[in-house]
């Protein structure tokens, strides 16, 4: 046997900070790396990149990154979908597991300096978009006008709400929530994310703006439809995609789609690509 | 390319400075009727190393990338140990054939290149020495599915070997095609061509140029379709009827690259991570956790193999198509759809489409 450097599959061993529960089912768990080194190597990751998180014994998984990197904590929120996320929703404080990363392309902030950025999340479509959101929040003279346009089933769907109502007074942005269903305690608008664009005092600038679309493929689909209708051009409207990995680093082959490992050449595309790698959404 | 000419009769000496040499030796045996398998020479085999076999129907491929490999053992504690090691011993294959010698040089470029570099694979690759024979017995060497000629991997594989064997009747022609290789030539059985020995070589390569039998592979037209996306749903939809989805095509394929990632128990508090070879035929390949399959359509899945070893874009990017003519797709599918006939279909339903809008 022999030793394996520069190991591309070795995660690094990290521990669990603290959990927080944000809807029925997904958690965020802050935490950091045992190695001093390694947390500041990963610090060095871009909004939009992801991290492979492994719960030894049982599996590896990828999860996105929502922190910004401005941030000073790193944490992951992961839905409990399937057996390994299901261990992860397991563990307490002081527990440790691993994490490899940061991999894929992140958004290429720099590109869309002077533009208004839209951002338009359905359910936990947020998690990989709050990155970007937040990373130009703590820059917000880089940018112009920026919205959030937000939906979820109900009010118990919706996340990240503290975060976003505190954001929303401090930091100069637009925060526009609707839910599908409304119960006794939702006051605000009910119908799908897209409906949100033509309500009353909502301009949406069309010029000048970058679109980020994340959400379940139907709502992707009614949004994309929507904004080409307002005059998007497909290299305007970004989404990030997942898919089934298990390497993270273009090898295992099971994220490649058309012409793309979503790993490795994503996870962050434009409409444009999207349209042209074939087999998407 | 420094070559040398050795005596028929020193073949096995070969083999025994090969098994002198490095801790094990692989090559192709000879089974029953035509089955042939690679397996590890030993004192009781050594004699029987064929210089002449047809291609045994497992590819050399685990010997790089094996079927099933340990990424990392695991110890659970407070703190869980991870330990990650490689087990790499040098090994010499004698008797690769040309297509296998270009199909892990397709590995190499696909697990060495690009923005990550595959440590396991690496020191497997690193410590593997190819000794390649030049197919030229038409009766033995070449098999009816054969078509490297197609895939222009051989029946002489020009490059990526260590050294090359090619049987020229009384003597062994033998180039070396790298330093490793070439310093063999110290040893006393080699000695020095004449220029005749090279005219025979080029007598003998042209003659088996014309011996090849019935598959043929004209990729490029297929090349052009699918990468310019003229491939009619219809054309993939009549491919993909034809899978059976046993995945048999990428587990027999010199060049298929993807495995999946599970952990095994291997007592209370150990475990191990491994990678098994794993086909994107199979219906759980892109599913998610969860169960959303984005890829749900069967054609989209069953053709999903044959877009990504011809389009344009990887060939380019990888500098070599994912197909090296060997012909074991064609011999393992039941559904009659190996790369040749894939690229049969979509050559002729193509013309004939573009034949009809002429019309």
């Amino acid at each position: 046997m022999q030793p394996v450097p520069d190991n591309i599959y070795l995660p690094q061993i990290a521990i669990l900070d603290r959990v927080v529960e944000e809807i029925a089912e997904v958690k965020t768990f802050y935490w950091h790396f045992e190695d001093p080194e390694a947390q500041a190597a990963f610090k060095r990751f871009l909004p939009g990149q992801f991290a492979q998180v492994s719960i030894f014994g049982v599996g590896e998984f990828p999860a996105s990154l929502p922190p910004s990197p401005t941030e000073a904590d790193l944490f992951f929120t992961v839905r409990k979908v399937g057996s390994v996320t299901a261990a992860l929703h397991a563990l307490n404080p002081g527990d440790r597991f691993g994490v490899r990363g940061p991999y894929g392309n992140g958004f290429p902030m720099r590109d869309y300096s002077g533009r208004n950025l839209l951002f338009v999340a359905g359910g936990i479509g947020l998690i990989p978009l709050r990155s970007c959101l937040n990373y130009a929040l703590d820059n917000r003279d880089r940018y112009g006008m920026i919205q959030l346009f937000y939906g979820a089933r109900g009010l118990k769907d919706l996340m990240y709400l503290g975060a976003l109502r505190e954001w929303e007074m401090a930091r100069g942005f637009e925060c526009h929530l609707t839910v599908d269903r409304a119960d006794d305690q939702w006051t605000g608008n009910v119908g799908v994310v897209s409906s949100l664009f033509k309500k009353p005092g909502v301009t949406v600038p069309v010029a000048n703006t970058t679109a980020f679309v994340c959400g379940p493929p139907i709502m992707f689909r009614f949004v994309i439809r929507d904004l080409i209708e307002m005059g998007f051009k497909d290299q305007d409207i970004v989404s990030t995609l997942e898919r089934y990995m298990k390497c993270g680093v273009g090898k295992c082959g099971h994220c490649c789609i058309g012409l793309a490992y979503v790993c490795a050449d994503g996870p962050v595309f434009t409409y444009g690509q999207i349209k042209h790698l074939g087999e998407v959404i | 390319m420094r070559a040398r000419v050795m005596d028929k009769a020193h073949w096995l000496a070969l083999i025994d400075r090969l098994r002198a040499d490095f801790d094990e030796v692989i090559a192709p045996f000879a089974g029953r009727g035509r089955d042939t398998y690679f397996d590890r020479v030993t004192d009781a085999n050594r004699a029987r190393v064929p210089l002449h076999v047809p291609n045994p129907y497992y590819p050399p491929k685990r010997y790089v990338l094996p079927p099933i490999e340990r990424l990392l053992q695991i110890h659970l504690n407070s703190t869980p140990r991870i330990q990650a090691a490689v087990d790499a011993p040098r090994r010499a294959i004698v008797g690769i054939r040309s297509c296998d010698t270009a199909g892990i040089d397709h590995l190499d470029r696909f697990y060495l290149g690009r923005d990550f570099r595959d440590g396991y694979y690496a020191a497997h690759r690193q410590n593997l020495f190819l000794v390649n024979v030049v197919c030229t017995d038409p009766e033995v060497d070449i098999d009816d599915d054969c078509f490297c000629m197609c895939a222009d991997t051989g029946p002489a594989a020009r490059e990526h070997f260590d050294l090359q064997v090619m049987d020229l009747g009384d003597e062994l022609l033998v180039v070396a095609g790298s330093v490793t290789g070439e310093a063999l030539f110290a040893d006393p059985i080699f000695r020095k061509g004449t220029p005749a020995h090279l005219a025979r070589r080029r007598d003998i390569l042209a003659h088996v140029r014309t011996r090849f039998k019935v598959s043929t592979s004209w990729y490029w037209s297929t090349v052009k379709a699918i990468t310019l996306g003229e491939v009619a749903d219809s054309t993939w939809e009549r491919i993909g009827n034809r899978c059976l989805e046993c995945g048999g095509c990428s587990y027999m394929c010199p060049t298929c690259t993807c495995f999946t990632v599970t952990e095994r128990r291997l007592g209370p508090d150990d475990f191990e991570r491994v990678r098994i070879w794993d086909a994107c035929a199979l219906g759980g390949f892109t599913r998610m956790a969860g169960g959303f399959n984005p890829r749900r359509a069967a054609h989209d899945r069953r053709n999903r193999r044959f877009f990504r070893k011809l389009a344009h874009y990887f060939i380019q990017r990888e500098l070599s198509v994912a197909c090296v003519g060997c012909g074991r797709c064609v011999e393992v599918c039941h559904g009659d759809i190996g790369m040749p006939q894939v690229v049969e279909i979509v050559r002729r339903t193509t013309a004939e489409s573009a034949h009809a809008a002429r019309a």
